[in-house]
């Protein structure tokens, strides 16, 4: 099956968060009361409770006035999925269709995942010591339904569809808004990290909205999972081996020497 | 041949480790073994019969835990009541010189149990001196790391990422030093009455003499001239 996508155009959302209820409701996901810090952005972050929020980043420009912008933020549903790799139960998969799903029952609350992701999306949910983080609704989309954010999204912000058209509705729109009082705006996930499920058109480049410019896996989980973890185990096999050896030759040179060198004169001549 | 040296009270003896640093040794003995053996369930990626062994992949993070505050109040015993065996513990390691390098040298010869001619030795050989550096090293790096692994929210997510290698080789390096500590305190027919020194507290003085000539001078060699 061809990769399909949810594409987020920031020139487009109005930030009524309904892609935040819509969520709530389809996963039966209880509400998170944080209390007010300033703006209006309901959530520091996802939790293990919210896989979605609308970040709010205000500046104030002497000509334009207060100025807001809007984004998006959940799991990216890298194509090359970091949280997959390290994770040491199995509990990641990919469907055939693009979007990284978490198995809960096989999770064990290590929280390696929290870490390795380059976008720090897998969130700790503490009464069950499980990871969580959106599941693009994979159960709705394998039953032909649009993900429950891009169903409710009233302006027209979010589209689900395939991910080849969605990148050249993409292209197209950043096009047009260059030309149009945004010299800056670009499109995200395309390459990124060797592409992303989620796609996103921006009217500013990507550090504007709080997202890596260049997002890169981490070379300390690299080391890691790449030579630490497969190699240098065997260094443990290697000292019991030379142990073993030992005791073997020491007991053979011992009695070879008429039982010099042995315990009960205290190992020593 | 026996697989450790018999304890033999009929001979004269002499105190090797007090009762804090036996206490010690073997509480951290088993914690460490305890989150070894939980640890590799993860480690080793899929030993499914090693998980069981604890109740599953969680019983096993538990019984990590559990072993990990234990190690830790043992660690923190040891350093509130016994510092001043520290303290001392540090100085012998300092005192690492020509001897503990030509011990070194020669060693891997003792080892597989050719006879040869070691040269004088403090309380602790050079070997043992390169393992008091390293596992405690290890042991050191293996406890912060965890802490930070387990609480990652506390902590700044560079330093998190860090510290999952960081357990892993530590994990290494200690575990390598235990097979070595482990065979070398006891089955080696050299060096297997050091068991009884960790176990009852007290070696034979001859055997003290002869691997730990310096030490032995130092320590009891007035006393035993004045008798």
């Amino acid at each position: 099956m061809a990769n399909l996508a949810n594409l987020y155009d920031v020139s487009k959302c109005t930030a009524c968060r309904g892609c935040q209820v819509a969520c709530k409701d389809w996963n039966q996901l209880p509400a998170v009361i944080e209390p007010f810090k300033g703006n209006y952005q309901t959530h520091d972050d996802t939790n293990g409770d919210t896989f979605t929020i609308i970040k709010f980043f205000e500046s104030e420009d002497p000509v334009d006035g207060v100025k807001w912008d809007f984004f998006k933020r959940q799991c990216m549903h890298c194509w090359d999925a970091e949280c997959m790799k390290v994770c040491p139960r199995q509990a990641y998969s990919k469907t055939s269709w693009g979007a990284t799903l978490h198995d809960p029952d096989k999770c064990i609350g290590c929280q390696y995942c929290a870490a390795a992701c380059p976008f720090e999306i897998p969130k700790y949910r503490k009464r069950e010591d499980v990871i969580t983080k959106c599941t693009m609704c994979a159960d709705r989309v394998e039953e032909g339904l649009k993900p429950a954010c891009a169903r409710t999204c009233p302006s027209g912000a979010l589209t689900f569809g395939d991910r080849d058209e969605l990148v050249q509705v993409a292209e197209a729109r950043a096009k047009f808004l260059r030309a149009n009082g945004f010299p800056r705006a670009t499109i995200y996930g395309k390459i990124e990290l060797g592409g992303l499920n989620n796609l996103y058109v921006l009217t500013d480049t990507p550090d504007k909205f709080g997202l890596p410019v260049d997002p890169k896996v981490s070379g300390n989980v690299t080391f890691w999972q790449d030579w630490i973890q497969p190699y240098f185990g065997w260094l443990i096999p290697l000292m019991l081996t030379a142990s073993a050896t030992s005791f073997v030759t020491s007991r053979l040179l011992a009695s070879k020497n008429g039982g010099h060198g042995e315990h009960g004169e205290g190992g020593h001549e | 041949m026996a697989l450790i040296p018999e304890y033999r009270d009929d001979v004269p003896r002499v105190e090797r480790f007090n009762w804090l640093a036996r206490f010690s040794h073997w509480g951290h003995t088993v914690t460490f073994l305890l989150c070894l053996f939980t640890g590799l369930v993860l480690f080793l990626d899929g030993v499914n019969w090693l998980a069981a062994i604890f109740g599953g992949y969680r019983g096993a993070g538990l019984v990590h835990r559990v072993s990990a505050v234990g190690m830790t109040l043992v660690i923190g015993i040891g350093m509130v009541f016994g510092f001043k065996g520290i303290i001392e513990w540090i100085k012998d390691l300092l005192r690492f010189g020509m001897n503990d390098i030509k011990f070194i040298m020669i060693f891997p010869l003792e080892f597989l149990g050719f006879p040869v001619k070691v040269p004088p030795q403090t309380r602790f050989n050079g070997g043992e001196k390169g393992n008091s550096i390293v596992t405690p090293t290890c042991v050191f790096l293996l406890v912060l790391s965890g802490y930070i692994m387990w609480f990652p929210a506390i902590f700044p997510v560079g330093l998190v990422r860090v510290s999952y290698w960081t357990h892993d080789i530590a994990m290494v390096g200690a575990t390598c030093m235990v097979c070595m500590h482990a065979y070398l305190g006891s089955f080696h027919p050299g060096s297997g009455e050091s068991f009884w020194g960790m176990w009852k507290g007290t070696v034979r003085a001859d055997w003290a003499q002869h691997h730990h000539a310096i030490w032995y001078k130092e320590t009891y060699g007035d006393k035993s001239e004045a008798e």
